[in-house]
């Protein structure tokens, strides 16, 4: 054989090896990983491979009705979680909504799936709006990190009582603080209306009490009322009406008996009244002449477009929104 | 065992069914053909179980026939053409009316080339898919499918997550093929068919090269094939992998085949219009090879969005090869292409690029022609992709000009041309060129793989001749 027919197959060898170099312990290695799962039944073949997140969509997929759908919610950073539980997940329907705000400006969709699935890439669980909303809350900064005290109270309303959300960004929530400056333990009654549901305390003697989302934190739901809090001890609070999406917030009076002088003033947009029943008996409230009767904490909202001529022993004020979204509250004079 | 059963005997049967030819030719022509008649089936609102029984039936049933009756052909002409020695096609020595003939028996390379596919195997049989564009695009369209024996219901109105809508469906219909037969939308029963894609490739190359350089050179090419990282091992694109990259290849490999066979044919008659009785690589009519380079394309433009550029080449390349025989063809991949949009009309777009709005934005993006430009050396010289590989075919292309200016002209042709269309998407692309070469670059190279390894046998092939030739 010529010197010139090697040379080809020397190359070839070559170009062979600089392959093989690289796919033998490739191919050796997997080979090896598929003897290791040899034994194993073919799901815990994937649960080796992707992790305890395997086995909560296989578990999502076994308990959800087939036909119903549900919305993968997941953060940016998890996104491919979310393509691939929907791949296991299949046929189980779908939608994916990248981060809770998506979830949530689609509200007007029919179409909304209401089964709500966490996606994150540690597992997928199915949940309930408030609670991702409430992990969102509690990782998140308060708008309020210096609260403006009250002087000590032992019993007053809180007019407005809320855990709402928006159109993103906003998120509104009452940030709380409750500081015990007795040298005596503070129970705390909390109610919370129209409902009435009763929510109980206690406070160590020097403690502070402090709440990211007082209503849904306390009451667990996401709702809008009105409170009153009963102590046996003297309580410095300071509630604020907070836009978690726009970072802004607004000091809320602490109300200790009826009124319904409210001074003129300049509404906005979303203009809205609000009266309340603060007493244990039925009462009426009259607004620009009309009587409305109100049950015992009954709360009374009606949108606006100037303030009215208000009466009655009831507790009302008035909400308006700027343009930049900052909410105003209009409070009776004592 | 379903999905293996299906790979390996309804797709090469159906193959068998418009004509004999070698198992690799044959599965891939099957795969090919289901996906694209349900896929048609489906535009035209047939319902897919039926269109499938059609098929199957018709398919299974011919391949059979076809089968048994060429190779009672065969073992019966055998005594006689070894006493006359009649009947044999003067390019490649064998009877006319019988299967290709295997390429010859060569240890080293058939053994080489059976290790990494046994191992293979043997992971695909164990090992779940683990890949991302497999589970969130392409099975998960199957499973769809399978789900709803309809391509264009709720799963692609959506009714569910389907982030690619747009996508061909071809390689998806072949898996909700086997999903719907084996009543079980677990992926463990598609992983066989992307192994059969590369299984299918290797024998393609090796009985198509064998043919049309030499068998040694067919052999070595097959076995270097699937050698290759980013075939064999490489997990995203890979053979292990649910991406359509390898299916797209074969496909590939099968058009250009199909033209370098008819160019040689071409080059021994020295008329365009001369048509000779049998094909030089496949011994079987030769107005059979445009029908079947007709299909290739339509195959192409069925499976892989990249296809339809990729056919538009192969046309444009091809009109020098096949003269006016190339409006059968072009009729071919049209209706494939037209059965695509008129598809990809009725159902809502995902979050793919719409590529042929972007193209007029080409200019104004100037400035990333020396990014798309240097992507593909870039990639080619990745040695945990490709070895050596790349650099040994441009220094084949340089030889085996020298060796088979036609061929040689054609293949560097089709490498040339698509890379440059895959660079000018990456000039157009709303994508991070940087990532989304870093993600599509190797997959995109493993489309010219077909061209790039008969480089390599021409050239080796003349390097041989000229050693041994002491003129």
């Amino acid at each position: 054989m010529s010197t010139r027919s090697l040379l080809p197959r020397i190359a070839g060898a070559l170009l062979f090896l600089s392959l093989a170099a690289t796919t033998l312990p490739r191919l050796v290695l997997i080979v090896d990983t598929a003897r290791t799962l040899l034994p194993l039944p073919y799901e815990a073949r994937r649960e080796r491979q992707m992790g305890p997140w395997y086995p909560s969509v296989e578990t999502l997929r076994r308990e959800q009705p087939r036909h119903e759908p549900v919305a993968l919610v997941v953060a940016p950073r998890d996104f491919d979680s979310a393509v691939f539980a929907n791949y296991y997940l299949y046929p189980i329907r779908t939608r994916l909504f990248v981060g809770r705000d998506n979830y949530r400006n689609a509200a007007p969709d029919p179409t909304r799936p209401k089964t709500i699935v966490a996606v994150t890439a540690d597992r997928v669980e199915r949940t309930a709006y408030d609670v991702l909303r409430d992990r969102d809350l509690r990782a998140g900064r308060r708008v309020v990190l210096a609260p403006e005290l009250s002087e000590p109270l032992t019993d007053f309303v809180l007019p407005i009582a809320a855990s709402l959300d928006g159109p993103a960004p906003e998120t509104f929530v009452i940030e709380a603080t409750l500081v015990n400056t007795s040298a005596q333990p503070a129970l705390v009654q909390s109610v919370f209306f129209p409902k009435g549901t009763v929510r109980k305390l206690t406070i160590a003697p020097g403690a502070t009490v402090s709440y990211y989302d007082l209503v849904h934190q306390l009451f667990d739901v996401m709702d809008m009322g009105w409170m009153r809090i009963d102590s046996t001890a003297p309580l410095r609070a300071a509630f604020y009406f907070a836009n978690r999406g726009r970072g802004d917030a607004t000091r809320l009076t602490n109300a200790t008996e009826g009124g319904t002088r409210i001074s003129p003033s300049q509404l906005h947009r979303d203009s809205k009244l609000f009266i309340l029943n603060p007493y244990t008996i039925p009462t009426v409230a009259i607004v620009d002449d009309e009587e409305i009767p109100l049950a015992a904490g009954g709360l009374l909202i009606r949108p606006i477009t100037s303030i009215p001529s208000l009466g009655g022993d009831v507790y009302a004020f008035v909400t308006t929104r700027e343009l930049n979204g900052h909410t105003d509250f209009f409070w009776p004079a004592k | 065992m379903i999905g293996v059963l299906v790979t390996v005997i309804l797709f090469p049967l159906v193959g068998w069914s418009i004509g004999r030819r070698s198992i690799g030719e044959a599965f891939l022509f099957g795969a090919g053909l289901i996906g694209s008649i349900l896929f048609l089936a489906g535009v035209l609102h047939l319902p897919l179980v039926a269109a499938l029984v059609v098929v199957g039936v018709w398919g299974v049933g011919c391949g059979v026939w076809k089968f048994t009756r060429a190779s009672r052909a065969a073992r019966s002409q055998q005594p006689s053409n070894s006493a006359t020695g009649q009947h044999s096609d003067p390019a490649t020595q064998q009877p006319s009316n019988q299967l290709p003939r295997p390429t010859p028996h060569l240890p080293l390379p058939t053994i080489l080339m059976l290790i990494p596919l046994v191992a293979l195997t043997f992971v695909a049989a164990i090992t779940p898919l683990s890949d991302f564009d497999g589970r969130a695009f392409w099975v998960l369209k199957a499973k769809g499918i399978a789900d709803e024996r309809s391509i264009d219901g709720p799963f692609f109105r959506g009714a569910t997550l389907d982030p690619r809508n747009h996508y061909p469906l071809l390689i998806p219909l072949d898996g909700a093929v086997i999903f719907g037969i084996a009543h079980d939308l677990d992926d463990r029963q598609v992983r066989w068919l992307y192994l059969g894609f590369l299984v299918a490739l290797a024998l393609l190359v090796r009985e198509r090269i064998g043919r049309l350089v030499s068998p040694s050179a067919g052999a070595w090419c097959a076995a270097l094939l699937v050698w290759i990282p980013q075939f064999a091992v490489q997990p995203e694109g890979g053979v292990l992998s649910a991406y359509s990259d390898i299916a797209i290849a074969a496909f590939a490999a099968g058009a250009f085949f199909e033209m370098v066979a008819w160019s040689r044919g071409l080059a021994v008659s020295g008329r365009a219009d001369t048509v000779q009785p049998r094909d030089p690589a496949t011994s079987q009519p030769r107005d059979l090879a445009v029908i079947r380079f007709g299909l290739w394309l339509a195959f192409l433009v069925l499976t892989k969005s990249e296809g339809l550029p990729f056919a538009l080449v192969f046309l444009a390349i091809g009109a020098f090869v096949f003269r006016k025989r190339i409006a059968v063809p072009a009729i071919m991949a049209g209706v494939a292409a037209g059965a695509l949009l008129f598809w990809r009309m009725r159902i809502p777009a995902g979050d793919e690029e719409d590529i042929v709005r972007m193209l007029p934005t080409i200019p104004e993006k100037l400035q990333r022609l020396g990014v798309a430009l240097v992507a593909f050396p870039r990639h080619m010289l990745l040695m945990p992709h490709w070895g050596v590989f790349w650099i040994a075919v441009v220094i084949a292309a340089l030889l085996a000009v020298r060796v088979d200016r036609l061929t040689s002209k054609i293949a560097i042709s089709v490498i040339v041309s698509m890379l440059a269309v895959y660079g000018a998407v990456y000039v157009a692309t709303a994508w991070v060129v940087s990532d989304l070469i870093a993600v599509t670059a190797d997959r995109l190279l493993m489309h010219v793989i077909a061209p790039s390894l008969f480089l390599l046998a021409l050239s080796v092939s003349g390097a041989e001749r000229q050693g041994t030739n002491p003129g």
